[in-house]
């Protein structure tokens, strides 16, 4: 007997698996890789975020100043679902996972996808506590682009860093709009309908998706994350 | 068995003994400072720092109250650190539960509480030695561009408190949630507090709200370091609601500690409620404050030998021959006051009450009031008393103020407006109408186009009455307009004339519209009758 023989069912084996038991089969792995990335925990604290957003709708936590200030705590909501997205690319497996998962690249595309659109529909979700400056279009434009600079950041300097890149536009937006800019790479100052502003968030969204799901985290067993 | 083990073992001397404590947590002390993550994301902190402290408060005059005011008042040096601070921190504090070596560490002979704290001081030293290196760094960049004035170092005192509180938070935050997502939770959960202090500080200049780091009201005011110092009282509260705060969160550490003696749960206790103890002073201590001539004033707090105001010699010119004096931080704008207000001394020479001289006063901002001061006019001999600065000075290399239609005479015109609004009488208030439309004629005559009032009435530094009744800039119309008009129509030597007839009825308000208009020009009075 061979090794080749093993691919025909013996003799006196059992019939094949149900259906069921092949769709669980097949979603056993993007299960398992999401509760390696802490994923359910994440979909938790996009749940809070959505809940601070209502909140800060709701009973008009405004900012003072013009129109782009006064977003400025939906975009740090906003921010701060980016920050989670890229924090969950962290992986702690490294080098053996990388070896041997064939669907490597497809499940931390899936993820970061996946984990994008549910952070926009909790967030749209949590916009309708009250008027949310923008819209859910301008909502749609910063939480993409700043996604895929948590994204860039994991890949650059380690998943568990990844709240790094959001946190630092947020703060660079944050003079930004105290002033009049005009680059539309600040784009949270930019009308929801410019054209732009949407470009370099989409931009930034691809660049981030392509290169996690490309190389995934920096710290998946490459260099380790400091202590 | 070897020679060496057959030798009787040493007595540790009292002295080795007392010292082996100390010295064990300094040598893990240093092997957490150099395990420690807060140097990697230096290099972003600064380039932030850079970007977001220094670099917008370069257009600022060239004066440690005016330049400091956007990072240390309105606390932008602790919104680029706490945040960064409070992420590192918690994910330092979260090691040993994400690495699950808790129960490892914990059955060391080192107490888990003092261990936590060490890792915590590593982090807590990183943070604010390179708070205080990148603002000794900005500070020595503003003294080498000529900057003037006592730099504010009490706020210097309060941004490193306030980073060590950041660490000692964010710690507590890793130690109780020890996951992946404790960094990013304390990160932004820190930043969203920071803006919402700045927030209820736009809106709240008194009460408990003074207390929080990044509300700037009330707590810089334009001549601090200038003319008078820098009040402690605001600081001091400040530091220690912060300083509350990190203690507390580290006494909570020792609550949570497994398999530390109750000796030191109890000492953990005591920590705690110290630290909430002075927290809540602290806020108590600020519900007392109210706003003085030189800064925010905490009774139980202050000291009376900080009103004391500088003593200096002035710097004096002649204004249309009379004398202006102003503090020597001020010298370099001494020109354009000069030229500012000659023209208006020329009208008002030989009119009674007007001034003999004008001298330099300290300026209260009160964001009540609009944030400016008016002049005064009074004494013997008369006195104009000049406040400058909430006025829009020219930056450090000189660049006018610009208004929204492109003017660039901006300070020159609000010194004559104030100096006018001062000379007929209408005080800290918009006057009536008569008395604006005399100044309104005034400043005409002194250069200010009627056409242009309505804007400057509206340019930032002004107090609030140049806002009151006048509404968004518009077209100068209107009967007081149209009243200055007229007035400002009559030959010099008649209008000289008219206000030396009507100057006090002016100043008392018993004139109004109608009657300067129908005083000033004979044929209409003649109409009127």
């Amino acid at each position: 007997m061979t090794t080749a023989d093993t691919r025909e069912p013996l003799p006196g084996a059992g019939p094949a698996w149900p259906a069921e038991r092949r769709a669980v089969t097949a979603l056993r792995l993007p299960w398992l890789y999401l509760v390696s990335r802490r994923a359910p925990a994440a979909l938790g604290l996009l749940a809070g975020l959505a809940v601070l957003l209502w909140s800060s709708l709701y009973w008009h936590w405004s900012i003072s100043g013009g129109r782009p200030a006064q977003q400025f705590i939906s975009l740090t909501i906003e921010s701060a679902a980016a920050a989670v997205i890229a924090v969950t690319t962290y992986g702690p497996f490294g080098e053996p996972e990388r070896s041997t998962g064939r669907w490597l690249p497809y499940l931390r595309l899936g993820a970061a996808a996946a984990l994008t659109a549910i952070a926009y529909g909790a967030l749209a979700a949590g916009a309708t506590g009250g008027a949310l400056p923008g819209g859910t279009g301008a909502m749609l434009r910063n939480l993409a682009g700043i996604t895929g600079i948590g994204l860039l950041s994991a890949a650059a300097v380690g998943g568990a860093f990844g709240w790094t890149g959001p946190l630092a536009y947020l703060l660079v937006t944050e003079v930004a709009l105290t002033g009049n800019p005009t680059t539309p790479w600040v784009w949270p100052a930019r009308p929801p309908d410019d054209l732009g502003g949407a470009l370099c968030a989409a931009l930034l969204f691809a660049a981030g998706t392509a290169a996690i799901a490309l190389f995934g985290a920096r710290d998946s067993g490459r260099h380790s994350a400091p202590e | 068995m070897t020679a060496a083990t057959e030798a009787p073992a040493r007595p540790v001397r009292a002295r080795a003994s007392r010292l082996a404590p100390p010295l064990s947590f300094l040598r893990l002390l240093r092997i957490e400072l150099r395990h420690n993550a807060m140097p990697w994301l230096l290099p972003l902190i600064a380039a932030l720092f850079w970007f977001d402290s220094y670099r917008p408060s370069t257009g600022q005059a060239s004066l440690y109250v005016l330049r400091t005011f956007w990072n240390m008042g309105q606390g932008h040096t602790i919104i680029d650190f706490g945040p960064w601070v409070a992420g590192v921190a918690a994910w330092m504090g979260s090691r040993d539960g994400r690495r699950r070596t808790a129960d490892l560490v914990t059955g060391t002979a080192r107490p888990r509480w003092t261990a936590q704290l060490a890792t915590w001081a590593a982090t807590a030293i990183w943070a604010v030695a390179a708070y205080l290196v990148f603002t000794g760094v900005m500070f020595a960049v503003y003294a080498s561009q000529g900057v003037q004035g006592q730099p504010p170092w009490w706020w210097v005192a309060v941004g490193a408190t306030a980073v060590a509180a950041f660490s000692a938070a964010g710690f507590a935050v890793g130690v109780f949630w020890p996951s992946r997502f404790a960094a990013p939770l304390a990160a932004f959960g820190g930043f969203l507090a920071l803006i919402m202090s700045s927030q209820t500080g736009f809106h709240d200049s008194t009460g408990w709200a003074l207390i929080l780091p990044t509300n700037s009201n009330g707590n810089f005011q334009p001549d601090s370091g200038l003319l008078y110092p820098w009040l402690p009282d605001l600081p001091i509260a400040r530091i220690m609601l912060l300083a509350g705060i990190a203690i507390a969160a580290l006494g909570l550490l020792g609550l949570r500690a497994r398999g530390d003696g109750p000796w030191l749960r109890w000492l953990a206790v005591a920590v705690t409620a110290a630290g909430v103890a002075a927290a809540g002073t602290a806020v108590g201590l600020a519900t007392t404050a109210r706003l003085s001539a030189d800064g925010i004033v905490i009774p139980a707090l202050h000291d009376a030998a900080s009103d004391r105001p500088f003593s200096y010699t002035p710097v004096c010119d002649q204004a249309a021959g009379i004398p202006v004096c102003l503090s020597p931080y001020y010298g370099r704008w001494l020109p354009e006051v000069t030229a500012a207000l000659g023209p208006v001394f020329s009208e008002m020479a030989g009119l009674p009450g007007a001034p003999v001289r004008a001298t330099q006063v300290g300026t209260v901002y009160n964001s009540d009031d609009g944030g400016g001061q008016s002049m005064t006019i009074g004494g013997r001999p008369v006195v104009l008393s000049l406040s400058l600065g909430a006025l829009a000075l020219s930056d450090a290399d000189g660049r006018a103020t610009v208004d929204a239609d492109g003017r660039a005479t901006v300070l020159a015109e609000q010194l004559r407006l104030l100096a006018v609004h001062a000379f007929v009488g209408a005080g800290n208030d918009v006057g009536t109408s008569a008395q604006q439309a005399v100044q309104a004629a005034l400043l005409q005559d002194a250069g200010v186009p009627l056409a242009a009032q309505p804007r400057l009435l509206t340019t930032s530094g002004l107090p609030s009455w140049a806002q009151a009744g006048n509404g968004p800039p518009g077209p100068a119309t209107g009967p007081v307009y149209a009243e200055a008009r007229r007035l400002a129509a009559l030959p010099p030597a008649a209008r000289h004339a008219w206000l030396a007839a009507h100057l006090t009825a002016l100043r008392s308000g018993q004139l109004t519209l109608g009657l300067a208009a129908t005083t000033a020009n004979p044929a209409a009075k003649r109409a009127h009758r």
